[in-house]
């Protein structure tokens, strides 16, 4: 009641954190750098490129003053062979996420991105750099479908072969879409376990609902069968290790 | 048949949680179900009395099973009960969080129901809500208020949408009176444009005086 | 919390058959005869929440009542269940079919009964899915009217996830253009 909102995030969120997303930008004037509480702008002298969040840098276009570079993988060749890989090669999961980011510390090892020093913080989306021109291409990372619309919708004279990637992202929408859906079907067993790896933000904000429901549905058909199950599993181990009675089921 | 009233309290519970508004209040069944509890009530005093507080259920098996019949009746009504209460006041604490006006909510028919929306037709005084329920609304919405007055930067029961933009052009609907922003009053009268910053005109947007416009 | 959880109430209320293992003489109204005593014996059908605590509670070995299944959960839909989930209408056998399912199957030792619901669950959850995403732009409308009316109450709460997903998805790609 006071948060009418579902658990999770509702797609107008997710696509505000995706705009939080570092991209390329080539400005057109100059423009001096900025301090913000995600860092420090670096100063724009064009025609150099520079990285800047999505938010920004979709302002700066919408004033003329910058171009935006799309990520390597937003192109339609890289899209082809994302959807090559999701019907052909695993029709059954989703296509593998981007490799983790590591850079090189300049004494011929590579380190993970953000690690400066072992056991520092481990980063995740919208801090990984995985929609700059520099991205790896043919993998879809986090938050592939918000930020593709995004530059579609305000950049598309920017992204190469526009009408094209148009439809191959339609494309892949539904092909996934509908792998999402099917994903489900594994449950029956009452303790299946449904492989999402690869799966994207705005993929996960529209069925959340829908897939919750179900595995809750399961959870209280099985409720029964998983206590007699857990009662004769205690009673093999007999008198051994604790069981756990305090691990609640809801 | 015991607690057949009951259940269709709950009925009309479960009709209302997909409406936008609260239908009116079931006096009669209210009672209906709160008899039919003093009644099981009554039927189980008379029975346990010529025990003189020593009834065994052992000996008397067929007594003790009505009794449990009884009581199981009682234990019913009492959760359609409160069921019924708790989704309608559930229902209200949602609509005042939305910014419902109190006396909106208490004067409502059944036919209105959208937000901002004058009083219902003064139909003999008839409301949708109980002499309670009245009570409490008007409570919460003061609880509401105080807790929502110890911020003024933000607006609690304001929307939860994520901000696209900073500025957005804006026309007025009607005439709205005056608006404090940073670079000044100005005032808002009918027909009249303006390009302000979002979160000083959130509000007035959600309440139909202001239109946002491209 | 369930207690106050309207379809919990509401699946309560749902009649399973019981026989009355001993004589009660002032519950003859429980079979609709209220004049006359309820014989041992006697099969009656009654709410869930009246059922299960007498069959539950005995004070000597032979418990109030005994009660079974009810014909909502029989063979013959079990069957048609294992057959084809999607080509059967829930609706018409209790409005509340996995609900009254998972309360037999807490009170019964009923395997079987548990692998064909979870599994009907599961694919017409799928179907639901499909439903939710184009919301009436499927071709074959007449089959998809049939399944959407026998969606018993469980089912309607995932359609309405579908739908409220799909739905916020289009939303907002509408709106990115703006």
């Amino acid at each position: 009641m006071a948060l009418p909102l579902p658990p999770g995030l509702v797609p107008t969120e997710v696509a505000f954190l995706c705009e939080m997303e570092m991209v390329t930008i080539i400005p057109r004037q100059r423009l001096e750098s900025i301090s913000l509480l995600s860092g420090q702008i670096p100063t724009l002298r064009p025609p150099h490129r520079a990285q800047l969040p999505l938010w920004l840098a979709l302002l700066l276009k919408k004033q003329r003053r910058a171009n935006i570079v799309p990520p390597s993988w937003l192109h339609p060749a890289s899209l082809s062979e994302i959807i090559h890989h999701e019907i052909n090669i695993d029709p059954e999961g989703f296509s593998p996420p981007p490799p983790p980011v590591t850079r090189s510390d300049g004494r011929g090892m590579a380190r993970p991105y953000g690690d400066s020093k072992p056991g520092d913080m481990v980063l995740s989306p919208p801090f990984l750099p995985s929609c700059a021109a520099d991205a790896p291409s043919s993998y879809l990372p986090y938050h592939w479908l918000e930020l593709s619309e995004t530059l579609l919708a305000h950049a598309s004279d920017d992204i190469h072969g526009a009408a094209e990637v148009r439809t191959l992202l339609r494309d892949l929408q539904e092909v996934r879409a509908a792998k999402m859906r099917g994903s489900t079907t594994q449950l029956e067993g009452g303790g299946g376990v449904v492989g999402l790896r690869g799966v994207g933000a705005m993929e996960l904000a529209e069925s959340r609902g829908f897939v919750l429901g179900v595995v809750e549905g399961v959870r209280k058909l099985g409720a029964s069968a998983e206590a007699t199950r857990r009662e004769e599993e205690e009673a093999r181990s007999e008198g051994g290790e604790e069981s756990d009675e305090d691990m609640a089921f809801g | 048949m015991y607690g057949d009233l009951g259940n269709k309290l709950v009925q009309y519970a479960k009709r209302t949680q997909s409406l936008g508004f609260l239908p009116p209040y079931q006096t009669e069944t209210v009672r209906g179900v709160t008899r039919e509890v003093r009644d099981l009530d009554k039927d189980i005093a008379q029975r346990l009395e010529p025990f003189g507080g020593s009834f065994n259920p052992q000996a008397d098996q067929a007594t003790a099973c009505t009794l449990l019949v009884n009581h199981l009746s009682i234990r019913r009504n009492k959760r359609c009960l409160l069921a019924y209460h708790k989704s309608r006041t559930d229902k209200l604490e949602e609509l005042a969080w939305k910014g419902f006006d109190v006396v909106d909510l208490a004067g409502q028919q059944v036919a209105s129901g959208n937000a901002g929306s004058n009083l219902g037709s003064a139909d003999g005084g008839s409301s949708s809500l109980s002499p309670q329920e009245e009570d409490y609304i008007r409570q919460y919405s003061d609880l509401l208020a105080a807790y929502k007055g110890q911020w003024t930067d933000i607006d609690l029961t304001g929307s939860l949408e994520p901000p696209r933009d900073l500025f957005i052009d804006v026309r007025a609907l009607k005439d709205a009176g005056e608006i404090q922003t940073e670079y000044g009053a100005i005032t808002l009268t009918k027909n009249s444009q303006f390009y302000v910053r979002q979160g000083d005109v959130e509000r007035l947007i959600a309440q139909g005086y202001l239109q946002k416009l491209g | 919390m369930s207690y106050y959880d309207l379809d919990v109430i509401l699946t309560d209320s749902e009649k399973v058959p019981c026989k009355f293992e001993l004589e009660v003489p002032d519950l003859g109204y429980l079979d609709n005869n209220p004049s006359q005593p309820l014989k041992a014996g006697t099969s009656v059908n009654l709410p869930l929440w009246l059922a299960e605590l007498l069959a539950l509670t005995h004070q000597s070995s032979t418990p109030f009542l005994t009660l079974s299944l009810p014909p909502a959960l029989g063979d013959n839909v079990l069957n048609a269940l294992k057959a084809d989930p999607r080509a059967v209408p829930l609706r018409d056998q209790s409005q509340n079919f996995y609900g009254l399912g998972a309360r037999m199957l807490d009170l019964f030792e009923e395997p079987e009964l548990g692998v064909v619901l979870r599994r009907s669950f599961v694919v017409r959850a799928g179907e639901v899915a499909l439903h939710g995403r184009k919301a009436g732009a499927t071709g074959d409308a007449g089959s998809a009217e049939d399944f959407m009316r026998g969606l018993e109450e469980w089912e309607k709460k995932l359609y309405r996830q579908a739908h409220e997903g799909a739905k916020g998805h289009k939303e907002w790609m509408d709106g990115v253009k703006k």
